[in-house]
């Protein structure tokens, strides 16, 4: 097992890099459906920022605003200092995971009752984070980035999307739009 | 604060516009500057009678109050030095009225700039300053802060637009300022007091802001020069021979290559460029406009000049202008961007000599410096770039900012033009206004006799600005979680 957050910390530099302008949620669905900072983009790298340095404790809600990210990339494309907000999104997933720490996030997830193995979710997943082996079907919460596209392609409606923060994607989309109309 | 007030103030606003947690209390006690502190809680009023009665709570508890919209300043302003309320204005976002015909509109302070200009496109009307950070900066943050931009030169700065507005006082009274005509001269301006104030003397919470008509012609132009002071003459020379521009931009080779680099422009590789604006209704007028700007930039060796009138290639190269202060984190590896002696005006017959004394500055104190901004209104800009995690670079950044200070107060010039004091510019700032500093401190009282509304901040900030706070970087070695 890797050093506690030893991907996180390799990203450090690039969090310094950071200007904190919050041009980066200027798009973000998950800002304009909350409206509060702690969903924005910004917001997921200074309270990385807090746990590198110690200024922060990793408890459940901490981690569940670090990981609940639609992976839209909107962020990634605002940011002109270019940081990887996604990529450090992602193995925060994974450093959180190392350090025996669980957390809803954005995933898919499935009834193992309800699957038949048809392997259709698998071949969808561009992310490659559906496996099947002996022990039954695996989705990698890292690399599962929430799209949606297993659950909507499952023949068997086996798989469900836990929305960690009580909002879907689709519901986030309407938001968006109708906030961009009334403007 | 203890338990019992955040309760009682958690009852004001209700449950879900309160917040407490590490996390968000965290997140609220940064902006876009060096600075972090952490609130005791963070407040989201929905209207304005929530926040008198915030205001009424604090002031008889004495708890600070600080006002914050989008937390895009970059000298510390929001930073709430001194814990306490940090009050998100944001949640007031609405337009309340867009008078065409009066040439005004009435707004929330939580509105975004970027979208009062969406909404007021359709009427074919805009409103003005257009700072470099209209995507996210809130109407209330743009007011506290005097905000101006790329078309402040035509515009003027925020206090050139703002007629009227309703402030929430520390006691909690609201009051109305100023007026919703084009001209007052009914006594003290006090809505002119509230521009630049920084959330010191009271929470504005609606405004009614002057709106121009959208011209219907726009050209923008480019040219290069191989002397960066050359470059700055040239800036002095279109001002000073009478053009109407109304964008005036400058940016040195740090800059570009920033862009370049961030944005992949392909902006040509010289010491400096200037970017040139002008507008109006009918097309010869906006060319005499432009041929009288461009033979100023010839005057000065300004050459390879360009200018279009087509929407898309001005898109495109004002883009790099906006991304600017975040691609120079890009410049050189190793080094982050950080927003430091990032703002001040001089006379515009010292731009040139200031452009080369920022990389000048810069070179004796081992940092790099960037000299760009909105020239055309007197205002430039500047960033330390350098290795934040050294505690050595920290020193040499002191002494960068001290000098690039002495030397503007030296010509005449001021310590900001724009972006405000907050925390980072305050040593500075006090010396410059050193004879008006007990008159500013009279006024604060008369307004705030508790000394809750963002205290600490301009002339009452710590005289040290690296120790004002904690750094928002690792300087030194980063601590195991
Ligand atoms: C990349 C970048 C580019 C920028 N470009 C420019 C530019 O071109 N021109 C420019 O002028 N600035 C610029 N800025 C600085 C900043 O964005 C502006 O000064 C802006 O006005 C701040 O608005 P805000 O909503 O973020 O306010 P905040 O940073 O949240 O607050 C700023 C100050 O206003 C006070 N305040 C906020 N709301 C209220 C209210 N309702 N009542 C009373 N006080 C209030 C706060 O207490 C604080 O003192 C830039 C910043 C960045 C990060």
């Amino acid at each position: 097992m890797a050093a506690p957050y030893e991907r996180l910390k390799s990203w450090m530099h690039e969090l310094n890099l950071c200007i904190r302008c919050g041009y980066c949620y200027e798009l973000c669905h998950l800002y304009k459906s909350h409206a509060y900072e702690t969903d924005t983009p910004r917001g997921k790298l200074l309270l990385i920022y807090g746990l590198l340095t110690g200024a922060l404790q990793p408890d459940p809600g901490m981690v569940e605003k670090v990981v609940q990210c639609f992976y839209c990339k909107n962020c990634e494309r605002s940011c002109s200092s270019k940081v990887s907000l996604t990529k450090i999104f992602t193995d925060a997933k994974a450093d959180f995971l190392d350090a025996g720490i669980d957390f809803r996030g954005l995933a898919a997830r499935t009834d193992d009752d309800l699957c038949s193995r048809c392997r259709v979710c698998q071949a969808v997943c561009k992310n490659e984070a559906i496996s099947f082996g002996e022990d039954g079907k695996k989705i990698d919460i890292v690399k599962c980035e929430g799209c949606g596209v297993c659950a909507a392609t499952c023949p068997s409606n086996a798989i469900i999307m836990v929305e960690g923060f009580g909002v879907t994607r689709g519901e986030l989309r309407e938001t968006v739009r109708a906030f961009l109309e009334e403007v | 604060m203890n338990a019992r007030d955040i309760e009682k103030l958690r009852e004001i606003v209700g449950e879900e516009n309160a917040r407490s947690s590490p996390a968000d209390l965290y997140i609220y006690g940064a902006d876009a500057s060096v600075h972090a502190a952490r609130p005791d809680l963070v407040l989201v009023p929905g209207k304005t009678e929530e926040v008198q009665a915030i205001l009424r709570y604090a002031n008889a508890k004495k708890i600070p109050v600080i006002p914050r919209g989008a937390g895009s300043g970059m000298s510390g302003h929001a930073v709430p030095i001194d814990g306490g309320i940090v009050l998100d204005m944001k949640r007031m976002n609405r337009i309340l009225e867009i008078r065409p015909q009066d040439i005004l509109c009435r707004v929330q302070p939580g509105v975004v700039d970027d979208d009062l200009n969406k909404a007021l496109k359709p009427y074919g009307f805009m409103y003005p300053p257009a700072p470099a950070s209209s995507c996210i900066a809130t109407i209330g943050g743009e007011i506290a802060n005097n905000a101006s931009g790329t078309r402040s030169v035509k515009y003027g700065a925020t206090r050139d637009s703002v007629l009227g507005m309703k402030v929430v006082l520390a006691s909690g009274e609201l009051v109305k300022l100023g007026a919703n005509t084009n001209v007052e001269a009914s006594g003290y301006q006090l809505e002119r007091l509230m521009v630049g104030s920084e959330g010191t003397l009271g929470v504005i919470v609606e405004a009614t802001m002057k709106i121009v008509p959208i011209p219907k012609i726009r050209c923008l132009g480019i040219a290069c020069y191989n002397k960066l002071a050359d470059a700055g003459h040239a800036v002095s020379e279109i001002i000073a021979s009478g053009c109407s521009a109304s964008m005036i931009e400058l940016m040195d080779n740090v800059a570009i290559t920033a862009v370049n680099e961030t944005q992949n422009l392909g902006l040509p590789d010289v010491e400096a460029i200037i970017l040139f604006e002008a507008e109006g209704r009918v097309k010869d007028a906006v060319q005499a406009e432009i041929d009288a700007i461009q033979a100023a930039c010839e005057k000065h060796g300004g050459f390879n000049i360009e200018t279009s009138y087509d929407a898309k290639e001005r898109t495109r190269i004002f883009a790099g202008r906006k991304k600017l202060f975040s691609s120079l984190s890009r410049y050189k590896e190793g080094y982050a961007c950080t927003s430091l002696a990032d703002d001040m005006a001089v006379p515009y017959s010292r731009m040139a000599d200031l452009a080369g004394k920022i990389h000048e500055v810069a070179a004796r104190n081992n940092i790099i410096m960037s000299a760009y901004g909105h020239c055309g209104s007197g205002c430039m800009h500047t960033k330390i770039l350098m290795d934040v995690t050294k505690k050595a670079q920290w020193e040499d950044a002191r002494r960068a900012v001290a000098e690039i200070y002495d030397y503007v107060h030296s010509v005449g010039g001021t310590t900001s033009a724009e972006h405000g004091i907050g925390l980072s510019k305050a040593p500075a700032f006090k010396k410059e206004k050193a004879d008006s500093l007990e008159l500013q401190r009279a006024v604060k009282r008369a307004f705030d006799p508790n000394n809750i509304l963002n205290p600490h901040k301009l002339f009452d900030a710590p005289d040290d600005w690296v120790t004002a706070t904690e750094l928002r970087y690792p300087v030194g070695s980063v601590r195991e979680p």
